[in-house]
């Protein structure tokens, strides 16, 4: 007989069929699949605070380094000399323009001769370039050990022969030669070999017909030419000055590096006599002073000299600009001697100066011989050029698409539109660097010499590495991240509004150009929100195609900005962390970079999420 | 059963002994010497070798220091000299840097072959790639905006630039930093109004020519009277020994200079 503990055990059917609840741990099986869940999402979390936690340490040790290569550049004295170096560089900018005027002055006289004497070279270099082959077997022939033998020597010097003759059948004769010139050089083209080292009679007779030319240009420009060499020379009484100040101000600096090395916190610098080498630049002061005078006095001097007109309105226009120009760099120099007495080479470099140093300054400057300098604005505005480029050309095409897509489109061929815009995903991104560089440089530029289109501001264009260029690869980066979220965002607007605009008696147009696509509008900001973040941070492309210029671009050329080269924060970090060594200044002011990208890349998101969240509170 | 265990097995360790003895030499560093020179040198000695495979990767020279120093390559392709600071690092993590001098390199001016500018001054040159002067018709050219193509700062090529031809003055901020020696030769033969400067062995591209300095013309024959000539070095930790030291000492060898030779630089033992 079963006994009644033995009925309360239940059969083994009704074990697997009835649910239990069993617990491993305390935990039971619902709460054990719910943790298993959550904890694969907050990995994500977790690895993302790791990230920022990373860069933050990386780069928040900028600060201290840099304040520290700030207050050596001081300390040693390079901040000194720099104070009158700096604006002395103008000097450049208004020498440059004088030439210009002479060179253009000079050219109205030299110009034939100089074009004659050009097309010999050009017609003796082609012919060089089309026998470069035969001419280095032979030379390689006469100098080989042990020597060649004659017949060999014949029979290569032929080949060249040949060669020469098929090379000057070919030739494009220029028509600033006489036939009767174009003829002889020809003949003694055929002559040319490597064992004949003087140059065809007729081009050292061009030559010579040049110099003869150039020499009465500079006597009929006298003058002019005899002005612009004495301005060129004048800021000789401030450089042997300088460039001693400079050698002991290296000096110094390098002492520095020699005893504390590359240590990013050396205790503060008393072994140095920072006072002592101060003092050999300091006390100079006055004659440093007397010398800036001096050469604004000659400055002034020698522009009197120049002529008012020069050969052609043009180069006449450059000498009243740069008339023009000159007090105002006077004045700059005469500011920055009047400011040297106060130089102090104590002043202490605080923490605000350094944020200021990084985050407005205009030069990137690493590598140097001299100091390197980490400023930050040129390679944000390449980024967000680039970025806001890219947007306003990838925004028509998607948007556009994705309109016509969801609302117009017949079935067939949405199922054949929308794959192919989402397969351009597909291409790696450096696979589209290398389209930029061959194949987009070149048409752009191209298309940039056409007659027809002169008007448009920038063209034809200089560069064909340029931020133009890159943002069209990046707008086609961005097209199917856009064209997604937008074709979703119109996906959702609930089909209430589309009844009720039928009900209305609206057509299609103006259903949904009226209706749909306003009620879309914040998810389709959204949509270009994040295509901006997608694109800002792209680093193969940009690397590849804008051309890496570290400088602000021109933007007195007006809209033609686009077409110029430019470098990025992402760009920057890709080439130049190969060669950093880690924990110095560079490493840092890298990793800063990274997190002021980093930062950027979250504010976009942000934004976008909040577009989503208003389109969400609007619409319930 | 029992013989054919053991025969497979010493089958196993006979195939796998190459895989053992086979060492690997990393060379890391500059794009002048790693993109050409030295790929051909390793083939040749290879062929005379074996057992040896090379993991070249040349991202510029200051990167040949940096590997040298964690350990990441055995030998360091530099295409300048050691800066101080770099030896300091080394002397203060108790590493010995040793330094091989292996070819003369001649960096050479290339402009647009349709520039009819065809010498420049020394003077020139350091004005021109300082960003002084900023058009072609201050220097007998035609007028037009000069685009400045460099390498960039992890190259050596760069840093010897500035010193031997721009008395250690900046480049302008109007230059165009390159990645390589060959994407230089191609900007230039693109822009008419293009300038750049290349190794010796890069420089017949298609569409650039090369510019004489105050007549000097650039060449293998006399390299040291051409003012941009330049050593080039391989960089070694401590004393290289094995392979490593073979292969050093390969490129030494008349073989190897006649590789040297054939790429377009000049070997050690030939440079006057």
């Amino acid at each position: 007989m079963k006994d009644p503990a033995a009925n309360s055990r239940p059969s083994l059917g009704s074990l697997l069929l009835k649910s239990q609840r069993r617990s491993f741990l305390g935990i039971e099986k619902q709460r054990a699949i719910r943790l298993f869940f959550a904890s694969n999402s907050s990995v994500a979390i977790i690895v993302l605070v790791l990230i920022m936690l990373f860069l933050l340490r990386e780069g928040m040790d900028f600060l201290p380094t840099y304040r520290h290569e700030l207050e050596t550049y001081r300390r040693a004295g390079l901040e000194f000399c720099d104070i009158i170096d700096r604006p002395l560089a103008d000097h450049q900018q208004l020498c440059s323009k004088l030439r210009r005027a002479a060179s253009a002055s000079l050219n109205t006289v030299t110009n034939t001769a100089r074009r004659r004497r050009d097309a010999a070279y050009e017609m003796m270099r082609e012919v060089e370039e089309e026998t470069r082959l035969q001419s280095s077997i032979l030379a390689d022939a006469l100098v080989q050990i042990p020597p060649a033998l004659p017949e060999h020597l014949n029979s290569v010097r032929q080949e060249l022969r040949k060669a020469t003759l098929i090379a000057l059948e070919r030739l494009q004769v220029s028509a600033v030669l006489t036939v009767a010139e174009s003829q002889q050089l020809k003949s003694e083209l055929a002559l040319l070999s490597p064992e004949v080292l003087a140059l065809p009679p007729l081009v050292t007779a061009l030559s010579a017909e040049y110099i003869r030319v150039d020499d009465e240009a500079h006597t009929a420009f006298k003058p002019l030419v005899d002005a612009v060499e004495s301005f060129e020379a004048v800021p000789d009484v401030l450089h042997t000055l300088l460039d001693e100040m400079k050698k002991h101000a290296r000096e110094t600096k390098a002492r520095v590096t020699e005893i504390y090395g590359t240590e990013k916190q050396p205790p503060r610098q008393e072994s140095v006599d920072f006072i002592r080498s101060i003092e050999a630049l300091t006390s100079r002061v006055p004659e440093l002073m007397g010398k800036v005078e001096e050469y604004a006095l000659l400055a002034k001097k020698t522009a009197a000299a120049l002529p008012r007109e020069a050969g052609t309105p043009q180069a006449t226009e450059l000498l009243s600009e740069m008339r023009g120009l000159l007090p105002v760099h006077l004045a700059e120099m005469r500011q920055a001697a009047a400011g040297l007495p106060a130089w102090r080479h104590d002043k202490p470099v605080s923490y605000f100066d350094v944020i200021v140093a990084f985050f407005f300054g205009e030069a990137w400057i690493t590598n140097s011989s001299w100091q390197d300098f980490f400023g930050f604005v040129p390679l944000l505005i390449g980024s967000v050029l680039i970025a806001v480029i890219a947007v306003l050309i990838a925004t028509p095409f998607s948007v556009i698409a994705a309109i016509y897509t969801n609302q117009f489109a017949s079935e067939r061929e949405q199922e054949f539109i929308k794959p192919i815009i989402e397969f351009i995903q597909a291409v790696p991104s450096v696979v589209l660097g290398f389209i930029g560089i061959s194949l987009l440089g070149d048409a752009i530029k191209g298309v940039s010499e056409w007659s027809w289109l002169q008007w448009i501001p920038g063209f034809p264009i200089q560069e064909r590495l340029n931020m133009f260029n890159a943002a069209c690869l990046l707008a086609l980066m961005a097209v199917p991240t856009m064209y997604s979220l937008a074709e979703d965002a119109l996906n959702n607007v609930p089909r209430s509004y589309l009844d009720a605009s039928d009900a209305l008696g609206a057509t299609k147009l103006q259903t949904v150009f009226r209706v749909i696509v306003p009620a879309a509008k914040s998810g389709i900001a959204a949509a270009v929100l994040l295509g901006m973040g997608r694109v800002i941070g792209e680093t193969m492309v940009v690397l590849l195609v804008a051309g890496n210029r570290i400088a602000i671009p021109d933007f007195s050329a007006g809209p033609g900005v686009i077409f110029q080269p430019a470098h990025t924060l992402t760009g920057i970090i890709a080439q130049e962390l190969g060669e950093v060594s880690r924990g110095s200044a560079h490493w840092q002011a890298l990793f800063m970079v990274g997190i002021v990208l980093f930062l950027i890349s979250l504010l976009v998101n942000w934004c976008a999420r909040a577009f989503v969240r208003q389109f969400e509170f609007n619409k319930s | 059963m029992k013989h054919f265990l053991s025969i497979s097995l010493l089958l196993v360790l006979c195939a796998s002994s190459p895989a053992i003895a086979q060492t690997k030499l990393r060379l890391r560093g500059s794009d002048t010497l790693g993109a050409k020179l030295l790929p051909q040198l390793a083939e040749a000695f290879k062929k005379q070798a074996g057992m040896v495979s090379f993991d070249i990767a040349a991202e510029g020279s200051s990167t040949a220091f940096t590997n040298l120093l964690t350990g990441t390559a055995e030998i360091g392709m530099s295409s300048r000299k050691v800066k101080p600071d770099e030896s300091a690092d080394f002397r203060t993590k108790g590493k010995d840097l040793r330094e091989f001098e292996i070819a003369w390199d001649v960096i050479v001016i290339i402009v647009n072959k349709n520039n009819p500018v065809s010498d420049l001054k020394k003077k020139q040159v350091m004005q021109i790639f300082s960003g002084d002067i900023r058009d072609w018709s201050e220097v007998g050219g035609n007028p037009g905006q000069i685009s400045i193509y460099t390498r960039n700062t992890s190259s050596g090529t760069y840093k010897d630039f500035m010193g031997l031809a721009m008395k250690s003055r900046e480049y302008g901020s109007n230059s165009q930093k390159m990645a390589g020696n060959e994407q230089i030769a191609a900007e230039v033969g693109a822009n008419p109004n293009g300038i750049g400067y290349l190794g010796l062995a890069y420089a017949h591209a298609k569409g650039t020519k090369i510019v004489t300095i105050e007549g000097a013309i650039p060449s293998t024959a006399e390299v040291k009277k051409y003012p941009y000539a330049r050593p080039t070095f391989l960089y070694t930790n401590g004393e290289p020994a094995g392979t490593t030291k073979q292969f050093i000492d390969f490129c030494y060898s008349p073989v190897g200079e006649a590789i040297v030779t054939k790429v377009g630089f000049v070997p050690k033992s030939r440079a006057k």
